[in-house]
């Protein structure tokens, strides 16, 4: 743990696993960035990892920015900032799409 | 069950469930007469004041009772502290031989096991020390059938199993046995079934094509859907990142939908073993290499769970990976 920040407050999460070297991890880290700018286009909120800062870096379209830990508090501040639950498998998020 | 020496240098946790009566201790207990748990130490959880088990479970030479409280509520607190010395025990322990590499949990008849697989996981001592290998739920051939229309305790043991052991096969009819097993297979069609009868394995009868019971709903609210399992591939666009962020998102929102997801994923660190019981994933562990018809699973993730559409998975995972998909 920084004994400047505190950060990480706890043991890895479960989907930071995977990364065998600190290239890998970082790699990890921007990838999971374009997969979350993806998954939030649309509603308002932008996901950024710049690989500097620890966490990820979770901002509103007025600009205020918060700094969450982790996937399980991303979404969880992600719905709370939305105010409407953000599901996966909801027909919203789905938009019709088809698939085999 | 994996082999003990797999865990990445964590403890292996067995719990083993079931409800009240249905064949846990003497399950147990043959296990320990045969030498097959003997490098265990095993742990005994009774919701009465009064144990009784220990008694019973006395062949082996590492055993704990936690009597007064049941592990998953009142009792939790003690039961985390008893892994806690485990821990501590073990790390004193040298590597080389001798050390414990296996727990084993008898869980009370009255105890479910998804929360103390989650307060495991909170623990951030427990949580690098000990993996739960697997979680065993003995399910009583003569009464199972009445108490899984009336208890909503005995219906989550079920669900959250990866091993259900029928017992008492020799005592109940054959075509009840049948019935059950096919009612078994609804309420968790992603569990590995096999029948004992006092505690020595013995053979099922075929249920195939056999309709499992349309279990009554159980307090207020709409019927339960049924439980189903999804077969969800990854391959090149669909990678262990992608993967990771969308199931996340999948817990997070519908997680008392989603039961169980199980499967190894191929990843930069090597083949990832992922475990989850409805919202709590354990940390993923690290499986030795395997190549040939071992390695032929890899990459294919079973996902059990009901209130969904099968299809819906995919096509969410597709959009998480930006997968072009037809609109």
């Amino acid at each position: 743990m920084c004994s400047s920040c505190g950060f990480p407050a706890a043991a890895g999460h479960w989907t930071e696993t995977g990364a065998v070297d600190a290239g890998g991890r970082l790699r990890a880290r921007y990838r999971r960035s374009a997969v979350l700018k993806r998954v939030l286009a649309g509603t308002g909120l932008a996901a950024h990892d710049g690989g500097i800062i620890p966490g990820i870096q979770l901002s509103t379209a007025s600009g205020s920015t918060m700094i969450v830990t982790d996937l399980e508090e991303f979404w969880r501040e992600a719905e709370r900032l939305m105010g409407r639950p953000l599901d996966p498998l909801s027909p919203d998020f789905l938009g019709g799409r088809t698939c085999g | 069950m994996t082999d003990a020496a797999d865990g990445e240098g964590r403890m292996r946790l067995t719990v083993v469930g079931g409800f009240l009566g249905s064949g846990k201790t003497t399950w147990l207990r043959h296990q320990l007469h045969a030498g097959y748990l003997r490098d265990a130490y095993v742990i005994v959880n009774e919701a009465a004041e009064t144990p009784v088990d220990d008694a019973l479970l006395g062949q082996s030479a590492d055993l704990e009772v936690l009597a007064g409280g049941c592990a998953c509520c009142d009792g939790l607190s003690g039961l985390l502290s008893a892994l806690r010395r485990l821990c501590d025990r073990r790390s004193q322990s040298r590597s080389d031989g001798g050390r414990l590499e296996r727990i084993v949990l008898e869980t009370s008849g009255l105890a479910d096991p998804a929360p103390i697989v989650q307060a495991i996981r909170a623990d951030p001592l427990l949580v690098h020390h000990i993996v739960v290998s697997e979680i065993i739920v003995a399910v009583d051939a003569l009464n199972a059938a009445a108490h899984l229309r009336t208890e909503a305790l005995g219906r989550r043991q079920v669900e959250i199993a990866d091993r259900l052991l029928l017992t008492k096969v020799d005592a109940a009819p054959r075509e009840d046995v049948v019935q059950l097993m096919a009612t078994l297979a609804r309420l968790n069609p992603g569990a590995d079934l096999s029948g004992t009868i006092l505690g020595s394995l013995a053979d099922l009868p075929d249920a195939t094509g056999v309709e499992g019971e349309v279990l009554p709903m159980l307090g207020d609210g709409p019927a339960p859907a049924p439980i189903f399992p999804t077969r969800l591939k990854l391959d090149d666009e669909i990678d262990w990142t992608v993967f990771a962020v969308w199931l996340s998102a999948l817990l997070h929102a519908r997680g008392d939908d989603v039961l169980r997801v199980k499967g190894v994923i191929r990843t930069p660190a090597g083949r990832l073993l992922l475990q989850s019981v409805r919202r709590i994933v354990q940390s993923p562990e690290i499986l030795p290499s395997r190549d040939g018809d071992e390695a032929l699973d890899d990459d294919m993730i079973v996902v059990i769970g009901r209130g969904y559409r099968a299809e819906d998975l995919s096509c969410s995972l597709k959009a998480f990976a930006g997968v072009r998909t037809k609109d």
